[in-house]
């Protein structure tokens, strides 16, 4: 330590000990280029505006404000917190008067009043309420004239009408949330736009429209977001189920047969998705994910060597889907299944991974189902698919063996 | 010979298949390489950088300053130090944008509200684009934070309010400190995991009632915000601050430091002298950046400060719980 300044009641006031009045002769020359800009004060004295609604039903407006340097005189703040109880009243009537019309607490849209109900002005000099860098913050206590409901929506307006040092920061408190909301308004943007609380967040999280259409369906169908998590999980997210899917397809047998050992997959893979789930067969990644790989290349190569459905390929399918669950149960258990739904959640789900099964075998039918008929279909459209899909089975088994 | 014919056939399609699965192998091996590795930030070693020789320190006439309205420079490719005008505000206080894999975290929004004046939100911006661009990464995610509640480093923190992509963090003590996990303030020292560089971050009061320190472990950089500068430490809770800067020495032994960073400089080179408070102009400062020598200085300090009143040291001043704007200047 070079030094050290004691310090005096009267240096706080004062602001000069000894060894400041020769540092203050030694900046004199240049104190002439060493003015502050004039927004700088604004930033020691900014605004603090808190709504505390913590109890719904008395819900106070606290706003801490340097009057002395902006909506009274420094003169005048000076006199008022010099002065006693009944004379502060006075004084400030006319400024609470002038944060009531400039002020605005609008909750769901309409405008709530409120009324000062205590204060503390706080002054240590004159001369430091004059001084920019010296703020002598007053603090005004308002009392909200109507409770806050637990579902609202909460906004704050300072109009053009009132100038207070800028910026303000606003903070609300409510009894429905467990955190704080902040804003902080400027001379340019004076609104702290609707903040909302209970159920009108829940319903206002993300703005956008495809959020709010969510939101709304699923206020109708609880469950409609497990179908929409389990259609994800073919498309765009499950290419080796999608391919499999397709598999199946190629083989140019009818609608009806073809449904059928898709519903049978499915019914498979959710038997073994729910017993993974639940945690009575567990099978290790490395090896499910090789064997799915596989059952692709399997299914394929019957494509290619059959020329109608066998009676055994139902119970192959059947067995793949017994797999392919164990595949899901890894993705699933990311999900986080609510406990008190698990049972529809699961199901829900699986209706989901239907659904995106079907869309699979919509589109394939829509993009050459069309052209069965054709005497080259088999040749120029299903062999050709079906070797390719057995390419990228080969090529995911030989990949996903490597990796182990 | 229909037996070699089927024979034959099945060849084919084996070698068919194999070429299509060759084909896959081929894009599969393609895409991955034109993606671009992500980013790694290993603790081990440490990734160097530099500061300017001199900082853009304001000028005579605040008035006539054509300096840039925010001073960047790239600390080392994925960390920024931005520094506002001292002409525009006096406080000339350093920001920090921090990038990681797919988000970057902007530390402080500098003393002026408006875009007219502080562009801040343009400024940043176009450091995320050429980043981006030299990164080939995309549609990265911003986090807006602060060190500490205090007008002076929150003032344009609306201009990103409407940015896409971004992450506001709010501007209570609450907000704060759910957003970086601190359960239990100021002692739970936490680490945050910014796209795979991480940062650790503990509370550090003293001047202000919710500020944090961050030490990046992948440039050893300690950012100790307005508690420890060059400057005037203005202190409302002293035992606070003791505890505050004990437990930077004590992360210090634990890790390596490279340099201690902060918000401010109100030191001149003249060792225990200080600017004036409100000066726009500041030749000859000194650099930011501070030393583990100095930080030991103020573990001193803690052991010799009993009572109010400010103490000088060569590279800080401590304000110890007077009124800030008490100060030794004119």
């Amino acid at each position: 330590m070079r030094n050290k300044l004691p310090l005096l009641a009267k240096t706080v006031d004062s602001g000069i000990t000894g060894k400041a009045v020769c540092r203050l002769l030694l900046w004199i020359p240049f104190a002439f280029f060493l003015a502050p800009a004039t927004s700088s004060a604004h930033l020691l004295n900014m605004t603090e505006i808190h709504l505390d609604a913590t109890w719904p039903d008395s819900v106070n407006l606290d706003i801490d404000i340097d009057l002395g340097q902006s909506l009274m005189t420094a003169e005048d703040y000076w006199i008022a917190a010099s002065s006693d109880s009944n004379k502060q009243a006075e004084a400030l009537r006319p400024i609470a008067s002038k944060i009531k019309s400039g002020l605005q607490v609008k909750v769901n849209g309409s405008v709530v009043g409120f009324e000062l109900d205590s204060w503390q002005l706080t002054a240590s000099s004159l001369q430091a309420i004059k001084n920019p860098f010296s703020p002598q913050m007053a603090e005004l206590f308002f009392k909200l004239k109507s409770p806050i409901p637990a579902d609202a929506s909460v906004e704050l307006l300072i109009n053009d009408q009132l100038e207070v040092p800028w910026p303000a920061l606003l903070r609300v408190d409510h009894a429905a949330s467990p955190l704080p909301a902040s804003r902080l308004l400027t001379e340019r943007e004076r609104s702290s736009r609707p903040i909302f609380f209970g159920e009108k967040a829940a319903a206002t999280e993300g703005e956008a429209l495809s959020t709010k259409a969510v939101l709304a369906v699923q206020a109708l169908a609880p469950g409609l977001e497990w179908i929409a998590l389990g259609f994800q999980h073919i498309i765009p997210r499950g290419l080796d189920h999608i391919v499999f899917v397709l598999g199946l397809f190629f083989l140019s047998i009818g609608l009806r047969q073809l449904i059928l050992q898709v519903s049978c997959f499915t019914l498979a893979h959710s038997l073994t998705l729910g017993l993974a789930t639940f945690g009575i067969v567990s099978v290790p990644a490395s090896i499910v994910e090789p064997l799915i790989a596989a059952s692709i290349v399997c299914i394929a190569l019957d494509n290619l060597h059959s020329e109608k459905i066998a009676r055994w390929r139902l119970v192959m399918v059947t067995l793949f889907g017994l797999l392919h669950g164990l595949g899901f149960a890894s993705v699933l258990s990311d999900l986080d299944l609510p406990p008190q739904d698990f049972l529809s959640s699961l199901l829900l789900f699986n209706l989901g991974v239907e659904a995106g099964q079907l869309t699979v075998l919509a589109i394939a039918f829509l993009a050459v189902g069309w052209m069965q008929r054709w005497a080259q279909y088999a040749k120029r459209v299903a062999r050709p698919a079906t070797i390719t899909i057995a390419g990228i089975g080969a090529y995911w088994f030989i990949k996903r063996v490597s990796v182990i | 010979m229909k037996k070699n014919s089927a024979g034959f056939t099945n060849i084919k399609t084996i070698v068919s298949i194999a070429l299509v699965a060759f084909c896959v192998a081929v894009f599969d091996v393609a895409f991955s390489a034109l993606k671009e590795p992500p980013l790694t930030f290993p603790l081990d070693g440490r990734a160097s950088g530099t500061f300017p020789s001199v900082w853009i320190h304001g000028s005579k006439s605040a008035m006539d300053n054509t300096d840039p309205a925010v001073q960047v420079h790239a600390y080392n490719d994925h960390t920024f130090i931005l520094r506002e005008n001292k002409a525009i505000n006096y406080e000339g206080v350093f920001m920090y944008l921090f990038f990681g894999n797919g988000v970057a975290m902007l530390i402080d929004q500098g003393s002026t509200s408006s875009p007219a004046l502080f562009p801040l939100r343009e400024v940043v911006d176009k450091i995320i684009q050429e980043w981006e661009e030299q990164h080939q990464q995309s549609d990265i995610e911003l986090i807006v934070a602060n060190s500490h509640l205090h007008g002076d480093h929150y003032a344009a923190w609306n201009q990103f309010v409407d940015r896409p992509n971004t992450i506001m963090v709010g501007l209570t003590h609450e907000e704060m400190m759910a957003f970086w996990g601190i359960k239990s303030y100021p002692q739970e020292i936490v680490t945050y995991d910014l796209g795979g560089r991480e940062l650790v971050v503990t509370g550090t009061p003293g001047h202000q009632g919710s500020e944090l320190a961050i030490y990046d472990g992948w440039t050893d950089l300690l950012y100790t915000g307005d508690m420890f500068y060059r400057g005037r430490l203005y202190l409302d809770d002293w035992d606070a601050w003791v505890a505050s800067i004990r437990k930077l020495r004590s992360i210090a032994d634990q890790n390596p430091v490279a340099h201690l960073v902060n918000n401010h400089i109100e030191m001149t080179a003249e060792p225990g002298i200080d600017y004036p408070i409100g000066t726009t102009w500041q030749p000859n400062e000194p650099p930011m950046q501070m030393t583990l020598e100095m930080l030991d200085q103020a573990v001193g300090a803690t052991y010799e400060v009993n009572s109010p009143g400010i103490y000088i040291y060569d590279d800080f001043l401590i304000y110890n719980q007077i009124p800030w704007y008490t100060t030794t200047d004119p």
